[in-house]
């Protein structure tokens, strides 16, 4: 199917990663090649105005499960306590790590002056859910708890994350609620992914656009998930009560299949009385926004970090 | 009901009008008398404004007009009908000139502002007729206008966001003139009513469901609706023009601009569609609060876009 792709965008179509979920083990050997990883897409690399202390740190893990890696960013040249992020990088569920959000991590950190968390969560299919949810309810807790040694403001700390990381940011607040868990004061839901069942017109349409499609969505859920029935927690928009949650965030891109889900998900916050800024950026796709030089993308990029800057009262 | 309202909006609201306009004499007085109260618009280009008379739609009036020309700017230049909002009731030209120069200094676009026919006196079709006629006479005097005609635009805050997604419709089913673009601001949709926003916001600030209901009873006259009186009744949104949709949270008006955007966005037509939390009806007219500047910002910005100015 050919799709409106935005001009500005066109260009970089042929350079951008192609991702396909088909086949886990070609996936984990690129992983493992640092030279693979040296020929794939580059991101500029985020230069901070402002030095960014980073630091790695095994904290405890879920009940019963390892230590979960966490690298914490913390911004120079800001005094007193500082709202924090806890930041959950994307991939589907099964790629992705800390190096993957290096750059936003730092320019989080650097422009909007929090302290920021990323964390290394379990992937699937090796680790299907609850582990990688569980990981990042565990960094969240060690966040709050850590608040005064990381210089947060324990009352404001947000969540966010980009596609997978957007679904499990929408899982913990919907964790954190139930759960009587950490407070959390914003949550960044940038092209969620949030619903296993495939149904909607932009799922059941969108089988070759760029990026993200329907089949790697189908392989994304079924490692996930591993056979296991879905609850709300590892598909948010299975929840039929979203009162309570903290402020949102959530855009949303045209040719994208998880465009309808974010679209309806964003509209049930609203509906829910949950204080929800919804945007859907017309001729963009999933992960366009990787395409740095295009208007579209800076503008996405630069309202997120604004919307970031006020959910947090930075 | 108590609502989330911004921080920055609040000390305003007792302020604003207070958008009642069960007597509709009186509410089109008080809202003049809003308007003539507030600092005019500064151009920073040489902005022209030239009334005139165009012909209406068959069997009717004249429709008054003003043009807006940014005469700094050589031709051809984009073009936009301005369409104003006020429940289909109340506005004029006059609360539609700050909004207009601002669009034809800021863009460069020539702006024509259309003083369509209000209800009860003239209901539905008259008003959006009226649109039609100034549509229709911008597209063939376009190059006395120096408007390019490829790149004709349409829209309008309110009842004028609803009557720009209703006349969208019309020139398309009509085979009309071509629009570029539509900007439906907080856009009136939906005679039925019967959204969770519009059933559960019943004394919201500016627009709430006893004035909408006041609203649709005047503006369609006892007539059953079709889809040209309340755009969300279409069945086929597919090959309209593209468009930007905003949607404020206390708004009654909020479930109808956010389903009509998806539905749009569904039907393959570029649609940037944005909520902003916090927000009521109408409290863009809080100029000074940041979430009314970045409103009022991006409407700029998506019109010149939009316009491919």
């Amino acid at each position: 199917m050919s799709y409106a792709i935005d001009p500005e965008l066109q260009p970089w179509l042929a350079m951008l990663p192609v991702i396909s979920l088909e086949d886990m083990s070609v996936i984990r050997a690129a992983m493992a090649d640092p030279e693979a990883r040296a020929q794939g897409f580059q991101l500029p690399v985020y230069e901070p105005a402002s030095p960014v202390a980073v630091e790695e740190k095994l904290i405890p893990g879920p009940a019963g499960a390892p230590d979960v890696r966490v690298r914490v960013y913390t911004p120079s040249g800001h005094n007193g306590p500082l709202p924090g992020y806890l930041n959950i990088h994307g991939g589907g569920f099964v790629i992705g790590d800390l190096d993957q959000d290096e750059s936003l991590a730092t320019r989080i950190a650097d422009q909007i002056g929090a302290v920021v968390v990323s964390v290394d969560y379990r992937l699937a299919p090796e680790h299907p859910y609850p582990a990688g949810l569980e990981d990042c309810y565990a960094a969240l807790e060690w966040t709050t708890a850590k608040a005064s040694e990381l210089r947060i403001d324990p009352s404001r700390i947000g969540i966010g994350g980009i596609s997978a990381g957007g679904g499990l940011s929408a899982a913990l607040a919907l964790l954190a609620r139930d759960r009587g868990g950490p407070a959390i004061c914003f949550q960044y839901l940038g092209v969620p992914e949030l619903d296993d069942r495939l149904e909607t017109p932009s799922m059941t349409k969108f089988v070759d656009t760029p990026m993200w499609n329907r089949p790697n969505a189908v392989y994304s859920w079924q490692y996930y998930l591993g056979g296991q029935p879905a609850d709300q927690y590892a598909a948010p928009s299975r929840a039929e009560d979203l009162s309570g949650l903290p402020p949102a965030y959530v855009d949303v891109c045209e040719f994208d299949p998880l465009r309808d889900e974010g679209m309806i998900y964003a509209h049930r916050l609203i509906q829910a009385g949950v204080p929800t800024e919804l945007h859907h950026f017309p001729g963009t796709f999933h992960g366009s926004g990787l395409v740095e030089a295009a208007a579209v993308s800076r503008r996405m990029s630069g309202e997120m970090i604004d919307a970031i800057r006020r959910g947090l009262k930075a | 009901m108590a609502y989330a309202i911004d921080p920055e909006l609040l000390p305003w609201l007792e302020m604003l009008p207070s958008g009642d306009f069960t007597d509709p004499v009186e509410a089109r007085e008080q809202f003049r008398r809003v308007v003539a109260g507030r600092a005019a618009y500064e151009t920073s280009t040489p902005v022209s404004i030239e009334e005139k008379l165009i012909p209406g739609p068959d069997g009717a009036p004249d429709v008054r007009i003003r043009v807006y020309t940014p005469t700094g700017r050589p031709a051809p230049r984009p073009g936009y009908l301005s369409i104003h909002g006020g429940g289909f009731v109340i506005g004029d030209l006059d609360m539609d000139e700050a909004g207009s120069l601002a669009v034809a200094d800021e863009i460069g676009a020539v702006v024509v502002s259309v003083d369509y026919r209000l209800a009860p006196e003239h209901p539905y079709p008259a008003g959006i007729e009226d649109c039609y006629a100034a549509l229709a006479w911008t597209a063939a005097n376009a190059a006395d206008l120096g408007i390019d005609p490829d790149r004709l635009a349409i829209g309008g805050g309110s009842a004028g966001g609803g009557l720009s997604a209703g006349l969208a419709l019309l020139a398309r089913d009509r085979g009309g003139p071509a629009i570029c673009f539509q900007y439906l601001g907080i856009p009136e949709l939906d005679d039925r009513l019967d959204t969770p926003s519009m059933t559960q916001f019943v004394d919201t600030p500016m627009w709430n469901r006893p004035r909408a209901v006041i609203s649709w009873d005047a503006y369609l006259g006892g007539r059953p609706a079709d889809q040209y009186a309340s755009p969300a009744r279409a069945e086929d949104l597919s090959g309209l023009p593209p468009a930007y949709v905003s949607v404020c949270e206390f708004d009654p008006l909020r479930d109808e601009g956010l389903i009509y955007a998806h539905r749009l966005i569904q039907a393959g037509v570029p649609t940037e569609v944005h909520h902003y939390p916090g927000t009521f009806h109408g409290s863009g007219l809080v100029e000074s609060a940041t979430v009314s500047r970045r409103m009022a910002a991006e409407m700029l910005d998506a019109l010149r876009r939009g316009l491919k100015a």
